[in-house]
């Protein structure tokens, strides 16, 4: 029983991060209609905008007495420079191919991708980076399932920005700009919605949202890598699908159920094929309702 | 206009600096200013030099391929015959690495037809096509170290077991639609890939199968007693680019018949319009697993010969990175064009093996490279449609004529 | 039309650019193979670090006899077949006299069979598969450890020295590793119990499924056949999860990022490599100062890639770099005592391998135990 919960508490923790990604994925895909590949490294940037804050705190002793203060800072300078890594992205390589193939699009963000992961490999080095030390370690044993504070870091600030998207979504101005330029781009132009402003804007939220997770995904396994975006990359972009794209409580739902699908694979039946038991998960959930889980009818123009 | 040209300038060091800043500037917590002056230097210049080149006329994009008309121009006799004689002549005036280059170009030209069956023709978006190259290498791996079938027995049974796998994969995929049918073919290519590594018994997993045989070619030779045959294995690089090459072509006319075939206009009405193909009595599910059979055939020729050219196969050639390298070639080429992938092939296979001397630099090159042809060129190097931006419909009936001559 | 004409000038273009260029006279050509860029480019750069380190001092001493001045030529080689036979072509092309390299087994097998058919000997710092050397190549030299070596001495160190009754041992599915850990349970031959054997897959950064499995079964050692990266990442995690366990892993995570990393997780695991980096042994502090000053600490394989550089230019040194033949014979004769250990070649192009085991003790690596006395440091 203990390794069940135990196994709970991991699948949860992973679910958390997957979300996180994937609710960038889905909206970006929900407005522009594009299998954001460079997003998985936006939230590799994300983590080593974390390493490079929180070391440079440390090597001024800053941290040492202030060690909150220094969390909050290293988050928050992560997504403040995703964000504006967002908006260069959006710039360079989608805005000049809006209304070209989507394919060009899609293949366009795979270039930026393979180059902002080799790019940070040429600024910081080869080498993974460590964060430092005293926020990795400490937990609390409740019967013999263990629970660190990271775990429980993770998952409370994952639904606070969940529940925070949400509200912002569903209840601001721009939110709502966003939801209908998903909807519907001319009508929404035509009605006087800035078409740029709100991609951009859904593209910042995005990217913020991938840093926190990276800065989260570093402190929790203490160290951060130039290619860490590639894999939480692709699984998220399946939890997104599994979810329904375009749908910011499907790819929450789709998150939890990777993760889950992937830390249960590993503890009960073999750790190897544990990506082939999320990929199987993913055509068959696909297969009977090709739409995802609350997916909606996607629309008909394909590639 | 100047004043705007350069404020945008400004804009844009700044925006690399506040970008580059913290990747650069700081490492391990100290800052290391030299190495950001150096490449804002380098910026600064090039943006200067980009706003003293300020003559460019602006490109407007037009809406990408919508696939009308057929898809391309057959170039003239006398370019098509200065190609052949080049592609033939080509070994005897290179080394070993020019020709290691030009094979993995001919590997990747078949392997881009068979994928623009796919995603040019039907429509399909497909991110795990390497999977059927995989497929393809470990049957005549297998089959050649097992149980010793020559490379010619394995190449259609190779193709086989490839289409096989085809519609194993195409079946539950038919049903879904644009990028739901992307990631679920990611699924599949990683699955396969994950099988390759995990199932030892077989496939000797991470181990890879060594000791393939290179294709055997009898030939006669007159000795005492009249004629007899030897046998040797085409191991050099001269003979296997010649037998890929023969590959290569016989891939290139199926897929300009299928082009041009009923077949082939049928999967194009599926892609311009599923709805509309099926009242028009078009069978649009077999329309789709033909595509997917079709073009990991092609695949699967692909991959037997990538096995009998390394003579060793492993997991590690079959990654999403390939199958993503393959998409780049049909879409840079122009979908749907034949000229458009050979060219396009030629680029993705060169471009990084041009880069080799930038080591490190290498594949960030890579990948800025990508974007810009993306951005430059959306609709590819060669469109699959003649560009005509006053009459669309003409060029439908002309091409379709053209298609009609060359099949009577 | 336009576009058949551009792909023709393409093809003429890289066929020059590839035709062998007149190569100045007096210039030795060194290769080395290496990934570069992509998931190993860690350790691939150590070994391009490592070959740079030893062409720096011989030039320092005044350069190889014979020779106005050595050229190097590092190839990406990836991790791939492709890519590895290309580089090889290349190296070929430029003529080199030896090449060191590669990284992945899956890339020396291929590549060293384009390069044995060219007659380029090839020394390799990191593969450690036994087909690399097995198929009874005459230019190929292996100046690393043999996977079935090390495994005997971890074998050797958990019966013998730890006394321990249960190990659970996790690799991830590459060659190296995978083959690493069949040996080690083969050569427990029972007298370990090994009560899990898992795989995990490269590039994971999630190991708690597995790890909590590993504890429900309690073992007493947790043997890590892994990269670098992955074990950093476990070690951490399994400290977290509160495994008993004492752990224990191979050369290709030793690495100085296991202590940067792991930090007081990585205390106390115990490794097995070559030569524990003394000072004491002068050929080896030349090597790390040489190294440390340009680059950092060196990682696993540069003491390997730089002993491999060393064998090369010591065998030109003394019999020239134009007959292949006499140069895979001096090669072949090589005794000297390098920076990763003392390097013998035996028929097969193996230099043998005296594994030592370290531990981490208070944020270092320490010499621990020695396998062929039985004693301890």
């Amino acid at each position: 029983m203990d390794v069940f919960l135990q196994q709970v508490v991991n699948g949860l923790t992973l679910g958390s991060i997957y979300a996180l990604i994937a609710l960038g994925y889905t909206m970006v895909y929900g407005i522009i209609q594009l299998i954001n590949f460079a997003h998985g490294e936006i939230f590799a940037a994300g983590g080593y905008l974390g390493v490079i804050t929180l070391s440079f705190l440390q090597a001024r002793g800053v941290l040492e007495h202030h060690p909150i203060l220094g969390l909050a800072l290293a988050f928050f300078l992560a997504m403040v420079y995703c964000a504006f890594m967002a908006v260069a992205l959006e710039r360079i390589a989608y805005r000049p191919l809006r209304g070209a193939s989507r394919l060009s699009l899609l293949l366009s963000a795979l270039g930026m991708s393979i180059f902002f992961s080799n790019g940070m490999m040429l600024c910081q080095g080869v080498y993974d980076k460590a964060y430092p030390h005293f926020f990795v370690s400490g937990g609390f044993h409740l019967g013999g399932v263990v629970i660190t504070q990271m775990q429980i870091f993770i998952m409370v600030g994952s639904i606070l920005l969940m529940v925070a998207l949400n509200l912002f979504v569903n209840r601001t101005r721009l939110g709502k700009a966003m939801r209908s330029t998903a909807q519907d781009r001319v009508m929404s132009a035509i009605l006087g919605i800035n078409a740029d402003k709100t991609i951009v804007t859904t593209f910042v939220i995005g990217a913020s949202l991938a840093a926190a997770a990276g800065v989260m995904v570093g402190l929790y396994y203490g160290s951060v890598r130039f290619d860490m975006g590639f894999i939480p990359g692709i699984k998220a972009f399946a939890a997104a699908v599994l979810g329904g794209i375009g749908n910011l409580t499907g790819a929450m739902l789709g998150g939890m159920i990777i993760g889950m699908v992937e830390i249960f694979a590993a503890g009960y039946l073999a750790s190897e094929y544990k990506d082939v038991f999320a990929f199987v998960i993913l055509i068959l959930v696909l297969y009977f309702r090709p739409t995802g889980i609350m997916g909606m009818q996607v629309d008909d123009t394909r590639v | 206009m100047l004043a705007k040209k350069s404020l945008k300038l400004v804009m844009f060091l700044v925006w690399a600096f506040i970008l580059l800043f913290p990747m650069l500037a700081v490492k391990d917590g100290q800052f290391v200013w030299e190495r950001l002056l150096k490449v804002m230097a380098v910026l600064t210049a090039s943006g200067l030099l980009v706003l003293a080149y300020t003559s460019i006329p602006k490109r407007t994009l037009k809406p990408g391929f919508t696939g009308k008309g057929l898809p391309f121009r057959i170039p003239p006799k006398g370019i098509i015959a200065a190609g052949i004689v080049f592609a033939l002549v080509f070994p005897w005036l290179t080394s070993n690495y020019a020709r290691d280059v030009a094979i993995n170009v001919l590997i990747y030209i078949s392997l881009g037809l068979g994928l623009n069956i796919v995603v040019g023709l039907a429509g399909l978006l497909d991110l795990g096509y390497i999977a059927f190259y995989a497929v393809g290498a470990y049957t005549y791996a297998l089959l050649n170290t097992h149980f010793g079938v020559p490379f010619w027995i394995a190449l259609p049974i190779g193709c086989i077991i490839s289409a096989l796998a085809g519609t194993i994969i195409g079946y539950p995929t038919l049903k879904m639609r644009g990028d739901y049918l992307a990631i679920v073919t990611l699924g599949f290519g990683e699955i396969i890939r994950i099988v390759l590594n995990n199932w030892d018994k077989v496939t000797r997993g991470p181990n890879g199968i060594l000791g393939i045989k290179a294709p055997g070619v009898f030939y006669p030779t007159i000795g005492e007693g009249g004629i007899h045959f030897a046998h040797f294995y085409m191991k050099n690089l001269f003979w296997l680019y010649y037998l890929i090459l023969v590959i290569a072509v016989i891939v290139m006319v199926s897929v300009y018949r299928l082009n041009t075939s009923r077949i082939g206009r049928a999967w194009m009405a599926v892609r311009e319009d599923e709805t509309a193909a099926e009242l028009t009595g078009i069978h649009t599910t077999r329309m789709k697993l033909w595509a997917y059979i079709l073009g990991s055939i092609f695949a699967g020729f692909a991959g037997a010969f990538f096995a009998a050219k390394v003579r060793y196969v492993n997991p590690s050639s079959f990654v999403f990175l390939e199958s993503a390298l393959v998409l780049c070639i049909v879409v840079l080429g122009g979908m749907g064009s034949i000229p458009g992938i050979l060219l396009g092939a030629a680029a993705i296979i060169v471009l990084p093996e041009v880069f080799r001397d930038l080591e490190l630099y290498r594949m960030a090159a890579f990948g800025g490279a990508m974007t810009l042809m993306m951005v430059f060129r959306p609709e590819g190097l060669i469109p699959a449609k003649p560009r005509k931006p006053d009459d669309e419909g003409e060029g439908k009936v002309s091409l379709s004529e053209e298609g009609a001559r060359a099949h009577g | 039309m336009k576009s058949l004409r551009v792909l023709l000038i393409m093809m003429v273009v890289c066929g020059l650019a590839a035709y062998p260029g007149l190569a100045a006279a007096k210039t030795l050509k060194i290769g080395s193979m290496s990934p570069l860029t992509g998931q190993y480019a860690a350790d691939g750069n150590d070994i391009r670090q490592g070959v740079e380190t030893a062409i720096a001092m011989w030039e320092k001493k005044g350069g190889v006899p014979g020779y106005d001045k050595i050229k190097y030529y590092p190839q990406d080689s990836a991790c791939d077949g492709k890519q590895a036979v290309s580089s090889a072509n290349k190296l070929v092309n430029l003529e080199v006299a030896g090449v060191i390299g590669a990284y992945c087994s899956s890339a020396t097998i291929p590549a060293s069979d384009v390069l044995n058919d060219a007659k380029i000997v090839m020394l390799t710092p990191a593969s450690t598969n036994e087909k690399v050397t097995e198929r009874g190549f005459k230019y190929m030299f292996r100046v690393c450890g043999r996977d079935d070596d090390q495994s005997k001495a971890a074998a050797k160190f958990l019966i013998n020295r730890l006394k321990i009754k249960t190990v659970a041992i996790v690799d991830d599915k590459t060659t190296y590793t995978q083959g690493l850990a069949d040996n080690l349970e083969k050569a427990l031959g029972g007298k370990v119990k090994v009560v899990a054997r898992e795989h995990i897959n490269q590039g994971d950064k999630d190991f708690s499924g597995v790890l909590t499995k590993i504890k429900a079964l309690d073992p007493d050692v947790l043997y890590m056949s892994l990269y670098n990266p992955e074990g950093n990442l476990m070690a951490i995690q399994a400290k977290r999860l509160g495994l008993r366990a004492t752990l224990m892993s191979e050369d290709a995570v030793y690495h100085p990022n296991y202590l940067k990393i792991a930090k007081e997780a990585g205390e106390g695991t115990y490794f097995t490599f070559g030569q524990p980096p003394s000072k004491s042994i002068p050929e080896v502090k030349a090597f790390l100062d040489a190294y440390t000053a340009k680059y950092g600490e060196p990682g696993s394989y540069s003491s390997y890639a730089y002993d491999a550089a060393n064998i090369l230019l010591s065998a030109i040194a003394k019999v020239g770099a134009d007959d292949p033949d006499k140069l895979a014979e001096a090669i072949r004769a090589t005794k000297m005592q390098g920076a990763s250990k003392f390097i013998t070649f035996d028929e097969k192009g193996d230099s043998g391998s005296t594994y030592k085991v370290l531990v981490v003790k208070g944020g270092k690596f320490v010499p621990f135990w020695d396998p062929e006395t039985g004693k301890d440091f």
